[in-house]
């Protein structure tokens, strides 16, 4: 048996029959990156499918970060070309649709974030984090950087500082419209992304293919609707599926959104279908999920939900799975206490509207993009307030934790109208100021503990 | 040698409190009429004063509250309320002198009923109207002016003039007025009239002696961003330009040693804006030019007016990127002959201020003078370390000796 052979039969000894099947066909790119995350997640956890976000939701914050990172790793090693984002509202179909992976930049806790000798100390946590991820050899499997222009003014000056200290990057920029969803800022983020499909183009030689946007389209849509309905159903059964699972989830699809994460997401939704239809509850979480989609009160009341503390975290572009791992290192407490979230990598971006087709992708990105949950770093503070006051006066939420991010001007401008809101309908609150490194650890889950008791005395 | 003999005191300064004590008496008529907006300093102030609109800056009611040293007073009334000691102090200040104006100066600004904001000099001001419009019922407009990263794309241009035209159909809903064509173009040939006699004023600094120190420039620009597009603006900048050019040629200087020049950049330390600069004075270093008060140098003009507005709104400085902002650094420092600067790292002021200290190497890598970063706050005097701040100027000055 020559050498050929023999690595012949190895590989097919480890490698899946699907990835096979995909290997041999003259297959599009988001189904060649769903055979490669396959391989990567199964050598990586010696398991298969459905398992991998049970053993992600396992693993400390740190851990999670670094398999993030050996998997782009093994992406890139296998020729593919991976763009990071910074900003949720990114559209990651456009990306695809070029045959490029786009990777969400997640904060790492263990970074320290320091370099002041190119931001100072009032650039917001986010930023630095990111920016000292960089600056410590990080993210070297990117072949480029996305950042949002017209969003905050930190991540617009980053972007710029960026530029220059990482000169041999390729730093990309999509400006948005701060104003809400018209024809005019429709018009204005379609071209900012027909210009970006035409950067995209000329800087990794990949022009657009409309097959590949299909795919990425209902990839895509599928992942949202799926997610949407988890979010709406976690309100009813708070454990099914759990926080940590859920925003795991969600996390690794922003990493590298592949067509493998849906086996897993499908599982979790026939999970709580069949919870729900037990206990008699499917009409009631299709309300609530009606409710959240279209930002009107939810049909629902305390009296019809299982007894447990339910929280609504809010805030702006604070991690959810270092979340969740924070309040499930807390004694006696649980993540699953946070009945629905609505921060940005989280909540505001599973709740982006599907995108539809048309004979115009980038108007029809731009659409679902400004049709998304309002972010603080938009035009639209008393609609954004409304909604929370409708779900606070369900009165089904015990109280609402406020994370803001240190130095984060959106976070923390939007944070006194919300505490001002729970005040007036006679909800608690718990300010939770929040940097990416939870440097603060022991006092956060000091106040969370605290807090969670305080509701539970009250009850 | 005391402080008045090293620094000359404009004799302009008595026409400058004239026109502000006019300003906010125009503003407390306007507000009893139910016919006052809150503006932001980029904001096309053209267009209201057109329309019959009375304006007021909360701006530079925040430099007021700075310069008359109560910042932490009334910042304290917004951390009071929930809002971070760490967001903008402009935006503190105003905020706080909303919710408690009995305990604010001059009682607080006459109370808006609409707010006006363009985010050409920063995010914040969108936030900071929103939070304000909760307080006071006031609706927002946002101006919308995107960042431009090279050159303002036509997409871009379309957006911000369609902005422009929504302004109007906005103001003309809120305040039951009309955009007269004659009266924009009278208001916009005084606005640029009033920036033709500041930028001119400006540029006489560029001899020397220089005929203007920093805080000549930070208190005489006020008109120049609360009414220009008034009448009474223009005659304030022709006494001011006289007054300037009287002392270029009669060789007289804003300092009377003027030994180092200097570019300072961002905006100033209000509560000790006459102690920092004039402590420098004493020293022979004046400052002929800064970043800030040149902001204010487009002129609106042509048959298009719109265009035009949409054209100087969108590309002022700090709605630039940061080699813009190094480009025109530079080119002050060559123009104005100028021996090194000071970057003022103000943490209120996130999009003027982040990018600074790549700045000042790509500076100083293109004009071979030093340049030093001091970091303090420009109304929140608790995030000032005056001798933190004194030890680097003086490293800074020890170049030149």
């Amino acid at each position: 048996m020559n050498k050929f052979s023999l690595v012949a039969i190895v590989l097919l000894y480890y490698i899946p029959l699907d990835m096979f099947f995909y290997a041999t066909e003259t297959c599009n790119h988001v189904r060649f990156w769903t055979w490669n995350i396959n391989i990567i997640r199964d050598k990586m956890y010696k398991t298969k499918g459905n398992a991998l976000h049970k053993v992600d939701s396992l693993l400390s914050d740190g851990e999670v970060i670094d398999s993030s990172t050996e998997r782009l790793r093994n992406l890139s090693k296998q020729g593919g070309t991976i763009i990071g984002y910074l900003y949720p509202h990114t559209p990651i179909e456009l990306f695809l649709a070029h045959g490029l992976t786009p990777s969400l930049m997640r904060v790492d806790p263990q970074m320290s974030a320091g370099f002041e000798d190119s931001l100072q100390t009032f650039a917001c946590a986010f930023t630095r984090n990111v920016y000292s991820q960089r600056a410590h050899g990080g993210f070297i499997d990117y072949s480029g950087f996305l950042f949002p222009g017209n969003t905050c003014d930190a991540l617009q000056n980053v972007g710029d500082v960026w530029r220059q200290r990482f000169s041999e990057d390729t730093v990309l920029r999509l400006t948005y419209p701060v104003s809400p969803r018209s024809e005019s800022t429709v018009s204005f983020l379609a071209e900012e992304m027909r210009l970006l499909s035409k950067a995209l183009e000329r800087q990794y030689g990949k022009s657009f293919s409309q097959d590949e946007y299909s795919t990425a389209v209902s990839l895509v849509n599928s992942f949202r609707t799926g997610a949407q309905f988890l979010y709406a159903s976690r309100i009813v059964n708070p454990e099914t599926p759990s926080y940590r699972e859920l925003v795991g989830l969600v996390v690794d699809f922003m990493v590298a959104p592949v067509e493998g994460l849906l086996r897993d997401l499908d599982e979790m939704v026939s999970v709580a279908k069949s919870t729900n239809d037990a206990q008699g509850k499917a009409g009631l979480v299709e309300n609530v999920l009606q409710g959240l989609m279209a930002g009107t009160p939810l049909q629902i009341h305390i009296e019809e939900l299982p007894e447990h503390t339910r929280l609504l975290v809010l805030g702006g572009m604070v991690d959810p799975f270092n979340l969740a791992e924070l309040v499930d290192g807390i004694e006696n407490a649980t993540a699953n206490v946070i009945a629905l979230d609505m921060l940005s990598f989280s909540f505001k971006s599973i709740f982006t509207p599907t995108v539809e087709s048309s004979n115009n992708p980038y108007i029809s990105l731009a659409k679902a993009i400004l049709g998304a949950p309002l972010e603080p770093t938009q035009e639209g503070l008393q609609r954004r307030m409304a909604f929370l006051r409708q779900l606070l006066e369900t009165h089904i939420f015990d109280g609402i934790v406020v994370c803001e991010q240190s130095f984060c001007d959106p976070d923390e401008f939007e944070a006194p109208s919300m505490y001002r809101i729970a005040d007036e309908i006679g909800i608690p609150s718990l300010r939770l100021p929040i940097d990416p490194e939870l440097s603060d650890r022991g006092r956060l889950e000091g106040r969370i503990q605290t807090f969670l008791e305080t509701l539970e005395e009250d009850k | 040698m005391s402080e008045e003999k090293a620094y000359r005191r404009l004799e302009t300064s008595q026409l400058l409190q004239q026109i502000s004590f006019r300003h906010m008496l125009e503003a407390h008529a306007a507000s009893e009429d139910g016919n006052l907006t809150w503006i932001t300093s980029g904001f096309p102030v053209e267009i209201p004063i057109a329309m019959g609109i009375g304006v007021v800056y909360p701006e530079q009611y925040a430099a007021i509250v700075g310069a008359q040293k109560v910042g932490p007073d009334i910042c304290g009334l917004a951390e009071e309320y929930g809002y971070s000691n760490e967001l903008c102090s402009y935006a503190r200040a105003s905020i706080g002198a909303t919710i408690k104006p009995d305990q604010s100066p001059l009682g607080g600004l006459p109370r808006p009923q609409a707010l006006l904001a363009c985010n050409n000099i920063c995010g914040t001001v969108l936030r900071w109207y929103d939070a304000v419009s909760e307080l006071t019922g006031a609706p927002v407009y946002l101006f919308d002016t995107p960042p431009i990263d090279d050159e303002q794309l036509p997409h871009h241009v379309a957006y911000v003039r369609q902005g422009l035209h929504k302004l109007v159909d906005f103001l003309a809903k809120k305040f039951d007025t009309t955009m007269e064509k004659e009266n924009l173009r009278k208001v916009s040939q005084y606005s640029s009239d009033a920036i033709r006699l500041w930028i001119d004023s400006l540029e006489a600094c560029k001899n020397k002696p220089s005929p203007l120190n920093c805080a000549d420039r930070f208190l005489t620009m006020a008109p120049v961003v609360s009414s220009r597009g008034k009448d009474y603006c223009v005659e304030f900048y022709q006494a001011l330009n006289d007054e300037v050019r009287g002392r270029v040629k009669d060789g007289i200087g804003a300092i009377r040693d003027e030994r180092v020049r200097l570019l300072w950049d961002n905006i100033p330390p209000w509560f000790q804006i006459f102690r920092f600069f004039n402590g420098l004075a004493k020293k022979g270093v004046v400052f002929p030019a800064d970043t800030y008060t040149h902001a204010w140098s487009g002129k609106v003009s042509g048959d298009d007016l719109y265009g035009s507005i949409t054209e100087v709104y969108s590309n002022v400085y700090l709605n630039k990127g940061l080699e813009a902002k190094a480009d025109k650094m530079v080119q002050l420092i060559k123009d104005y002959a100028l021996d090194g600067f000071i970057m003022f790292s103000v943490r209120s002021c996130k999009r003027y201020s982040l990018g600074q200290m790549v700045t000042r190497e790509l500076v100083t890598e293109r004009t071979g003078v030093p340049g030093t970063i001091i970091e303090g706050d420009m109304v929140d005097s608790r995030l000032f370390n005056d001798a933190q701040i004194q030890t680097r100027v003086e490293a800074l000055l020890e170049m030149f000796v």
